[in-house]
């Protein structure tokens, strides 16, 4: 189609119309969801914010010094990562067998065991959070590292075994079958086979289980403060106690490591799907 | 088929034991993850929760102390008014925007259609320090007002918008419309082009087509997104915590409150109480996986 079609003036105005509305749709979404991001960034990188100017008096990363020079700034950020770490590496070991035999076997008990793992997703999380410190308390894991952990692998365990298991499904039989009959063992076959194969679903779970745990605040707050700050919990002080642009600094670090991983992880999934498979609440 | 020799019969014991064997291994140790990170501790918190801490006897002083403390009771019904406000207002703002994404095929509804997915992955406390910024008394909003002629309305106009529930809703419209209108536009992608084209060719107009067609084959999902969303809300906390107001609160802060002045059997009584009200969703979401599983497995 050409732009140079001649249409009559009714089509052209209701066009017209509807051409501005769109707009007016698209303007009101910007600046609702992304407005107050970006004035944040912009502020991120100002030198002096005084009242009333709407754009900084002076640009500059005087503001990132401050916060790297907070004595919190640098043990929170390594504490975020040792968390996500340690949390998604532990339920890949402990949740992908499990997803495995959810996905292949049959066996009695099957819905029962289903159920047990889908009811850390059905209730609120600040509940959950709740129920395990009351037991934390008891049991002397308040404060501790292992405390910490544990409330992270509940957000990570979820995302490692309901992805992968719809991974390990779709691994279509008769390539496993295949790979029988060549005379490959079974381990072998789920390495060489299986494994390869559902690899894609795993890498997304991986990504959501680590971003899930770096961005994991409530709990880490009732259970592991003071002893064990993350960014996240830092944040909580942050807001209500740093001068604007200090904050948007450190609200930018906050965004960063979820954004690099997602552009690394583009190959093997669309935006559309990410975000789909991506956790509510 | 072999003949049941008793050596075929050992065989096959054998194997089965084998299968036994391996499937514990397999789940084992994902399953007492999950019985001591979530099954324990929910029905630790349902006994502690009608637990006299003193004498450790049954009691229901907790939940008495919720229906009928002045303080708990404000609390419970400003979340409840503040929920039901953000589901009314997010699911209606995104059933409109998910109308003009699935039926206007324009490419800024292309646009919108990639954009509307990325605060999914922003996290909540940056959301909301960004909107702060915007919205507070000296923020953006402000600032700009402060250009306009001093004889205008509005100018050094301030919003008020934090520390009230204004500001948690606005909020919280933030956080849901791009999770409805996810829930609405797949629910309305599924409704086909074809179908709409023969209802209009029989002579039905565009509010017949709506109310008789698109209504009814999403309302569905309209109602799951909204059980989430309820339940999403009932127990937020950040939000509140962070601009919200000192009385009434919401019920995620008056539990963090209670958790940290170690009023453990209170706090669990108000867990038991969200629990509650997430009653509906958690039948939801369990009933939806378990089913959804069941189909894909043939």
């Amino acid at each position: 189609m050409s732009q140079t079609v001649v249409r009559p003036p009714q089509i052209r105005r209701a066009l017209g119309k509807k051409r501005a509305g769109g707009l007016a749709i698209l303007f009101a979404f910007m600046l609702f969801f992304y407005g107050p991001l970006l004035y944040m960034f912009i502020l991120a990188f100002a030198n002096s914010y005084n009242f009333p100017a709407i754009m900084p008096n002076e640009f500059g990363f005087m503001w990132w010094d401050y916060v790297f020079k907070q004595p919190n700034t640098l043990v929170s950020i390594t504490n975020s990562f040792l968390f996500a770490v340690c949390s998604t590496a532990l339920s890949f070991v402990i949740c992908i067998p499990a997803a495995y035999a959810l996905a292949r076997f049959q066996f009695t008990g099957r819905k029962l065991v289903m159920f047990l793992f889908l009811l850390g997703n059905a209730f609120p999380k600040i509940g959950m959070y709740t129920s395990m410190g009351i037991i934390f308390y008891k049991v002397g894991l308040m404060g501790t590292f292992m405390g910490v952990l544990l409330i992270h692998m509940l957000g990570t365990m979820m995302q490692m075994i309901w992805l992968p298991a719809g991974a390990f499904r779709s691994v279509p039989r008769h390539l496993e079958e295949a790979a029988r009959d060549a005379g490959a063992g079974p381990l072998r076959t789920f390495f060489k086979v299986t494994l390869p194969v559902a690899w894609p679903g795993i890498a997304v779970a991986l990504l959501y289980a680590f971003i899930g745990s770096l961005g994991e605040s409530v709990g880490t707050l009732f259970v592991g403060l003071p002893q064990w700050r993350t960014m996240m919990t830092e944040m909580y002080g942050v807001i209500l106690d740093f001068p604007a642009t200090a904050g948007a600094v450190f609200a930018l670090l906050l965004i960063i490591p979820n954004f690099v991983l997602l552009l690394l992880m583009r190959k093997y999934i669309g935006a559309e799907t990410m975000a789909k498979g991506f956790k509510m609440s | 088929m072999t003949t049941s020799t008793p050596q075929t019969d050992r065989e096959e014991k054998r194997k089965a034991w084998q299968k036994r064997a391996l499937l514990l291994l397999f789940l084992g140790p994902a399953l007492i993850l999950s019985l001591s990170i979530i099954v324990y501790p929910i029905i630790n918190t349902v006994i502690r929760s009608f637990t006299d801490p003193a004498t450790g006897g049954f009691s229901l002083m907790h939940y008495e102390y919720l229906f009928t403390n002045r303080i708990a009771v404000a609390d419970i019904w400003y979340t409840l008014w503040i929920t039901v406000i953000t589901v009314a207002l997010s699911v209606f703002i995104a059933y409109l925007l998910a109308l003009y994404l699935r039926f206007s095929g324009s490419r800024i509804a292309k646009f919108i259609g990639t954009m509307y997915l990325l605060p999914r992955f922003i996290p909540g406390l940056v959301a909301v320090y960004a909107m702060k910024v915007v919205i507070s008394d000296s923020g953006l909003i402000n600032r700009l007002t402060l250009l306009l002629p001093e004889a205008s309305a509005l100018y050094n106009l301030k919003p008020g918008l934090l520390f009230n529930p204004r500001g948690i809703i606005l909020m919280n419209l933030w956080f849901n419309i791009p999770f409805a209108t996810m829930i609405i536009v797949a629910a309305l992608s599924g409704i086909s082009d074809s179908i709409i084209e023969s209802a209009r060719d029989v002579g039905a107009g565009r509010a017949r087509i709506f109310l008789q067609m698109i209504v009814p084959l999403s309302i569905r999902d309209v109602m799951i997104a909204m059980t989430f969303i309820f339940m999403s809300n009932i127990s937020s906390f950040t939000t509140p915590y962070l601009i919200g107001e000192n009385f009434p609160q919401m019920l995620g802060v008056f539990l963090r409150k209670q958790f940290s002045n170690r009023a453990y059997e209170r706090a669990a009584a108000i867990s038991v109480l969200i629990f509650l009200f997430s009653s509906v969703s958690a039948i939801v979401y369990i009933y939806t996986n378990l089913k959804e599983k069941e189909w894909e497995k043939g």
